[in-house]
Formats: structure tokens, C-alpha cells, sequence
């Protein structure tokens, strides 16, 4: 017994001596007063991915702003979609005194609409949700179809360089959600508007992320189906890795994938979200009185900066940065847009011609009208959506549930 | 020789007359001991472990204005851990081994989501919780009855049994939460995406405010459940029957107890607790999840068993632990360097090395003899 005992004691001792050695009196000085609090789905110090993208906009946003992200920025990470864990990550953010709390997974959406009742003088900024109120509480997300729109044009042009009209999509759903579905749409709409005759075989992951499936799914679609170009909107760059190892080329997703394939990748759609989190992180300090005037309901597109495409690499066919270029101009300038009833028609010489006209969906369905009128499917029949510009911001966030013509899911 | 190949080095003796206090001692080194562990790694992750420790013991709250709300998220989490930990015991004491706490707990849940969505809205707050939990307990009793029932019939395993629900009742969790159609009535009819609804406001928990702070009332529940209990275990003709059980079978059999009644209702008391805590959770947070049981059957087994399966003791230990879960979170959030997954080894180190300790309380580790132990090591020299 004194043994065993004597034994623990010492251990003890001697950890509490390396603890009293190991730290010296450093840190607390002055008390910072503009807290940011934030909540993660995954790890604050993941090193990829959909966290480690968020994470980096946010601390990017608050040294642009000249906060010190180490004092001033308080996470809460590794929270599901469970709104008693998020409610509880909401509540430890507010008891510290944050005041503005980012939720940046959907299944936050409960948690936080009831928070920003409950805490009036807290600003809540939520990704990806379609919830808000008149005071504090807005959501945010970017018209990233414009960016597919043109790796669609960049993997359009490489299938007319191959001969091969075929070109494959690795989603992680289809139109069961309106984010995938106008994605695909987008991209189709790319590829078409430089090589009409292609073709887009959309595999579906049912989940968010599936490295495995990614990469099976992308050699399914390349030996089965013969696709020269294989696009993604999933997690990983194992689609593009395995495009590189069957010699074929492909569109990554999130982040430039050049550095996972360079033999293959053409370009990806990217986000840039300092550029929203500058802006509310901004707002919220300076002037959070008229943050819901000011930031509001965030839909930013390649005007704002939020959403582009990364550099296009040596793969890419010659002539294709002077197209995208283009086109890129005329959606900055809001000359012309991906969801119209014009579409584009670029000439091998790179010449852009507007064709005006309905939108077909694969089952010669009108989804857009010549007037350009959005319809969705509901209960089976294509039903039209009024009530403007915001609602047709709503139909491509929120209900699209139709492919494009030449989009084929497997 | 001849002796030394007899008796090995080193061997496992149960220990007779450890005091109290010793046991006291020894718990309390093994914590220190942990912390001690904790605090090398979080120097690794040039956190100081000083101020961590502080905040999570603290919960932060020291000198907050806004404490009240840690408190709130306090008694929030500890009320379902104390009610599994105690459902759990019920079945231990028995040597029956329910370690379905999960399955239990998610299919509680679930009845009790159904009822508060389909009740009418205007119904009273109490008739509407009553009957979540009457609903609650109802389903998870009669699936421990069942796996009971199997266990006297045909001898079934109810280890492998309890287990293997836990992964049917979430994946119908799931089930639940990912398939969008009009029959669904747990998801928000006006999300796209499928999406657990938050339940209606009469079935949401009913509060005391005491100041700024409000009390949940399933935390009076829970304190009149342990003394209920504890008096059953302790004074009642059925709570010594579960322990003859426990103890041996043919004993109870001998002395003229129906066995095979005891082990179903006890197994039905001991589900059909984790189904209230289960839909007690549903009121309390508003909505259904796949992480909505926190873990608790599984952290409730280790309670149940730290604390002896002694009802005080299960307080002591679930309030201890609850401490440990939310402090982390608090502490983790003011560290950038130290993400949530610490506290997840934090609580692994410490319930090892308190394990460990309750080892040494239990058995001492006696070595050869030492004229022998002198021969092996003038051999080895």
C-alpha cells in the first residue's frame, strides 16, 4: 500500500513540477472588446476541407481588420448538426461575450434562429441556411454557379480538343438539393455553350463527402461511360487523382487541386470567404445597428470577389483564358447571367454570340421561359416561381430541381 | 529453483482493510495524476494549463455576468447521464448486462417527439411532457423487457443483443432525420433539406426562473428519482431480490424467488428509465438528432461503475463527469491551439487512470519472495 502510494505521490509531484517549470507568467494584458465567436463542424486545425476553409476566411477577415485572431476570435469546433450541441456552443460563444456568432454548417439552422431571439444584442451569421430575421440574424452563401459556369467552359473546350463529347460529374447529390443541382446545371451550361453536342453523366454520392466512392465513381464514369473530363462537387480531389492516373483531365472543387493532379486538373471553382467575413465581421463591430441593411441576406457571386475560379493550369487548351476572361466580364458587369433565357454560343475562334430562348430541362420541359420566367417541379408538373430577382435567388439556393438538357444522371 | 519456477515474479493478491480515506487518497492521486498528463500536452500545445484547468473547472463562469447560462447548460446535460447511470445500475446490480443504454435512450427519444408533434398544441405543459415520457419509457421498457424475456426463454447473449439494437435504433434516428416525405412529421416542412422540426412550445421543458436562472423541471425529477431509488435498492423486498440475484441465481432460486420475474422487471424498470431520459432530453433541448443521447449510454456504464453502483455515489460521479464535458467545451474555445478533441483525451486519460487506481484499491501486486527475487538478479548480473 505505502508503496503504490508513495509511488502516485511522486508521479504527481513530478508533473506538477514540470507544469510549474514548463509555464511562465505570460499572456492576460488588456481586455480586448470586440469578441468573434464561431462554430465548426470539424476541427479549427484541420488542414483541408470545408472547415479549414471557413477557418481560414474568418482569422484571413480579422488581420485584414487588425484584430488579433488569437484574443479576439473564440471556436467552438467538432460540433454536429445537433441543436442541443449547437445550442450549447452558442451559449458558452455568448457567455463569453462574443458579439457575433457564425454557425457554418446547415444543420445549425434551429439552434441559431432560436439563439437570435433569445440574445437580441448578438449577431447571428449562418452559411448555407435560408433563415433571417430583421435584426440580427442573416444567412450567407455565393453564387458559386457562376464559377462552374466557367470551368464548364474550360472542360468544354478540352472535350472539343479530344474528340470526346463525353464529360463526368461526381456530386454528392442531385436534384434532391438545389446547391448541387444548379451546380451541375451551371457547369452543363458551360460545356455547352463552347461544345453543344456534350454530353454531362452525373454519378451521385448521397453524402457530403465519400473518398472512396469519389474515386470509384470517377473511374466508373471514365472506363464505363469514356469521359475525357471529369468534374466534382465533393470533399476530396480523389476524382481529379483518379482522372490524372486514367490519363483524362478534370475540374476540382473548393480549392485549387492542381497540387493533387497536376496532369490532370484544369481549374476549380473556389471560395474566397474573407470576403464575406470581412465585410459582416466589419459591419458587426462598427456598426451592428444596421448590420441587416448593411450585410443582410449575403449572396455574393465573381462581381463581389466571393466566388472564382483558381489560375487555370498548362492543361487547359489555348485560347481558353481569353474566353473565360470574357465571360467572366460580362457576369462582373451583370451584362448577362447563368440562369437567363439567353444563353451564350462561343465559336471555336472564341467569338461570344447571345442566343435568346427557353431553357429545356432533359425531359423538354420549359424551365425557363422566353420571358424568362423560372418554373420548378412540384408534385410532378413544372409549376412557375414569381416574385422577382429574389425569388429567382431563391429557386437557385433553395428549390432548382431539374437538369439541364444533355445532363444525364446515372 | 525449485521454488522460484513455482511462483511467478510478480502476482495479483486481493487486498483486504483498505481504509476509507486511503480510498479517498487514491482516487484523488489518480485525478491529480491525470491532470498532471493533461498539463504535459497542453505545454505541447502551448496552452497554459494553469488558466485551461481553471476555466474548466470553472465553467468560466467566475466574475461572468452571463454564468447563469453555463449553470442552465450544466443541469441540461447532467440530468440525462444521472437518469441513465441510474437505469443502468438497476440492471448491473442484477449482473445483467444492458449495455443498450443507446438504443434505448434514441427510440425514447423518438416516442417522445412523436408525441409532442402530434398532441395538439393546445394541450397543458405537464400533460403534454407526462405523456412523452409515459411514451418514452413505454417504448424503451418494452424493448428491455424483450431482450429480457429472450435472456430467461432461450439464454440468449443480452450483451450482444443490448448492442446491436444500439445501432437499429440510430440508424431509425436516421432514418427518420433523412427521409423528406409528408408523412414525416419530425422534419421542418419548410426546409429543403430534410431537417429535424423543434418541437411545439407546450411540449418544450417547463422552467422555475430563479433571478436570471431557470430551472429545469426535470432536475427536481431527477433528485426525487434518486432518493426513489435509492430506497428501492436499499428497502425494499424487490431491491433484495436484485441483489440475490445478482449475487447467484440458484440462491435466489433456492430461497424460492422467481427469478425470471425479477430479471424481466427489473430489465423493464432499467429500459424504461433511459426511454424518459430519453424523451425528458426531447423537451428539454426541442429537437431530435443522431447525437442527441450525447453518449450517455455508453458514459453512463462507466458512471454506474466508478460510482459502485451506489445511487450517492452515481451523483457524485455524473455531476463530476458533467463538469469535465461542458469545462472543456468553455476552456477549448478560448485556447486557439487547443481544439474539442482534447477534452475527448482528457476524459479518456482520466477515466483510465482512476480505473487504474480502483484496481490497485481492489488487488496488490505482491513480487517473489525476496531470497528468491535476490537469486533471479544475481543471475541476471
Amino acid at each position: 500500500m505505502k508503496k503504490v502510494l508513495s509511488l502516485v505521490l511522486a508521479l504527481v509531484m513530478l508533473f506538477s513540477f514540470a507544469v510549474v517549470t514548463g509555464c511562465g507568467g505570460n499572456s492576460d494584458s488588456s481586455e480586448d472588446d470586440f469578441l468573434v465567436g464561431a462554430i465548426y463542424i470539424n476541427g479549427k486545425n484541420d488542414t483541408a476541407g470545408y472547415t479549414f476553409a471557413h477557418h481560414n476566411g474568418i482569422t484571413k477577415a480579422m488581420e485584414q481588420l487588425g484584430m488579433d485572431v488569437s484574443k479576439q476570435l473564440k471556436i467552438v469546433d467538432n460540433v454536429p448538426e445537433d441543436d442541443a450541441q449547437v445550442t450549447n456552443a452558442i451559449n458558452t460563444l455568448a457567455s463569453q461575450g462574443c458579439k457575433i456568432i457564425i454557425g457554418i454548417s446547415f444543420g445549425y439552422i434551429n439552434a441559431m434562429e432560436a439563439a437570435a431571439e433569445k440574445y437580441p444584442e448578438i449577431i447571428f451569421s449562418h452559411a448555407t441556411g435560408y433563415l433571417s430575421n430583421d435584426k440580427n440574424f442573416n444567412n450567407y452563401f455565393g453564387r458559386i454557379y457562376q464559377a462552374r459556369y466557367l470551368a464548364g467552359i474550360a472542360a468544354g473546350k478540352k472535350s472539343l480538343a479530344l474528340g470526346n463529347n463525353n464529360i463526368g460529374y461526381v456530386a454528392a447529390y442531385g436534384t434532391e438539393y438545389a446547391e448541387t443541382c444548379s451546380g451541375i446545371n451551371a457547369f452543363a451550361l458551360g460545356v455547352q455553350a463552347i461544345n453543344p453536342d456534350a454530353k454531362v453523366h452525373v454519378m451521385k454520392l448521397n453524402a457530403w463527402a465519400n473518398e472512396s466512392l469519389e474515386r470509384q465513381f470517377a473511374e466508373q464514369l471514365i472506363t464505363q461511360y469514356g469521359c475525357g473530363v471529369i468534374a466534382q462537387h465533393c470533399d476530396s480531389a480523389q476524382p481529379q487523382i483518379a482522372a490524372q492516373d486514367k490519363g483524362v483531365f478534370g475540374c476540382g472543387y473548393n480549392s485549387d487541386m492542381t497540387s493533387q493532379a497536376a496532369n490532370a486538373h484544369l481549374t476549380a471553382p473556389i471560395w474566397n470567404w474573407d470576403v464575406y467575413y470581412k465585410l459582416a465581421i466589419e459591419t458587426a463591430k462598427n456598426d451592428p445597428d444596421n448590420f441587416m441593411t448593411k450585410v443582410g441576406i449575403y449572396y455574393g457571386g465573381l462581381k463581389e470577389g466571393f466566388v472564382d475560379i483558381s489560375p487555370l493550369t498548362n492543361n487547359c487548351e489555348e485560347g481558353t483564358k481569353e474566353i473565360i476572361d470574357a465571360v467572366k466580364a460580362m457576369m462582373v458587369s451583370g451584362e448577362w447571367d447563368v440562369f437567363t433565357n439567353v444563353k451564350l454560343s462561343i465559336a471555336a475562334d472564341g467569338t461570344i454570340t447571345k442566343v435568346d430562348g427557353a431553357m429545356l430541362d432533359n425531359k423538354g420541359g420549359e424551365v425557363i421561359s422566353a420571358d424568362n420566367t423560372y418554373y420548378v417541379y412540384a408534385d410532378g408538373a413544372l409549376k412557375a416561381v414569381d416574385g422577382g430577382a429574389a425569388a429567382q435567388d431563391g429557386v437557385i439556393k433553395g428549390s432548382m430541381n431539374w437538369y439541364v438538357a444533355g445532363v444525364e444522371e446515372k | 529453483m525449485t521454488k522460484s519456477s513455482k511462483e511467478p515474479l510478480i502476482r495479483v493478491v486481493k487486498r483486504q482493510g483498505i481504509k476509507t480515506w486511503q480510498i479517498c487518497l487514491l482516487y484523488l492521486g489518480a485525478v491529480i495524476l491525470a491532470l498532471g498528463i493533461g498539463a504535459v500536452l497542453l505545454l505541447f500545445l502551448k496552452a497554459n494549463p494553469f488558466e485551461y484547468y481553471e476555466m474548466m473547472f470553472t465553467l468560466n463562469t467566475v466574475g461572468n455576468k452571463m454564468a447563469y447560462i453555463q449553470y442552465e447548460t450544466y443541469i441540461q446535460e447532467l440530468v440525462p447521464l444521472l437518469i441513465t447511470s441510474l437505469a443502468l445500475s438497476l440492471a448491473f446490480k442484477m449482473r445483467f448486462w444492458n449495455i443498450g443504454g443507446e438504443g434505448q435512450f434514441f427510440l425514447g427519444a423518438l416516442a417522445g417527439a412523436a408525441v409532442a408533434f402530434m398532441i395538439p398544441t393546445s394541450a397543458n405543459v405537464f400533460l403534454t411532457i407526462f405523456l412523452m415520457v409515459v411514451a418514452g419509457s413505454l417504448v424503451g421498457g418494452l424493448i428491455g423487457l424483450s431482450t429480457a424475456a429472450l435472456k430467461v426463454k432461450f439464454n440468449t447473449n443480452e450483451t450482444l443483443f443490448t448492442l446491436m439494437i444500439n445501432y437499429i435504433a440510430l440508424y431509425i434516428m436516421r432514418f427518420f432525420g433523412e427521409t423528406k416525405a409528408d408523412w414525416n412529421i419530425f422534419l421542418r416542412p419548410d426546409s429543403e433539406r430534410p431537417k429535424f422540426n423543434q418541437i411545439p412550445d407546450n411540449a418544450k421543458m417547463f422552467t422555475i426562473p430563479i433571478g436570471k436562472f431557470s430551472l429545469e423541471l426535470s432536475f427536481i425529477l431527477v433528485i426525487l428519482l434518486v432518493a426513489v431509488v435509492y430506497f428501492y435498492l436499499k428497502h425494499t423486498k424487490q431491491g433484495y431480490e436484485i441483489a440475490v440475484v445478482g449475487d447467484s441465481i440458484n440462491t435466489a432460486r433456492y430461497a424460492g424467488m422467481k427469478v425470471n420475474k425479477v430479471i424481466c422487471r427489473t430489465m423493464f424498470m432499467s429500459a424504461a428509465l433511459i426511454g424518459a431520459a430519453g424523451a425528458l432530453r426531447v423537451s428539454s433541448v426541442y429537437a431530435l438528432s443522431d447525437t442527441i443521447s450525447n453518449d450517455v449510454g455508453w458514459t453512463g456504464i462507466v458512471v454506474a461503475w466508478l460510482a459502485k453502483l451506489n445511487p450517492i455515489g452515481i451523483v457524485i460521479v455524473s455531476a463530476l463527469i458533467t463538469i469535465l464535458q461542458c469545462g472543456s467545451v468553455v476552456a477549448s474555445s478560448n485556447f486557439s491551439n487547443v481544439d474539442s478533441h482534447f477534452a475527448d483525451l482528457l476524459q479518456g486519460i482520466i477515466l483510465f487512470v482512476v480505473l487504474a487506481a480502483d484496481f490497485f484499491i481492489r488487488f496488490k501486486i505482491v513480487f517473489r519472495k525476496k531470497n528468491t527475487e535476490k537469486q533471479s538478479k544475481e543471475a541476471n548480473v
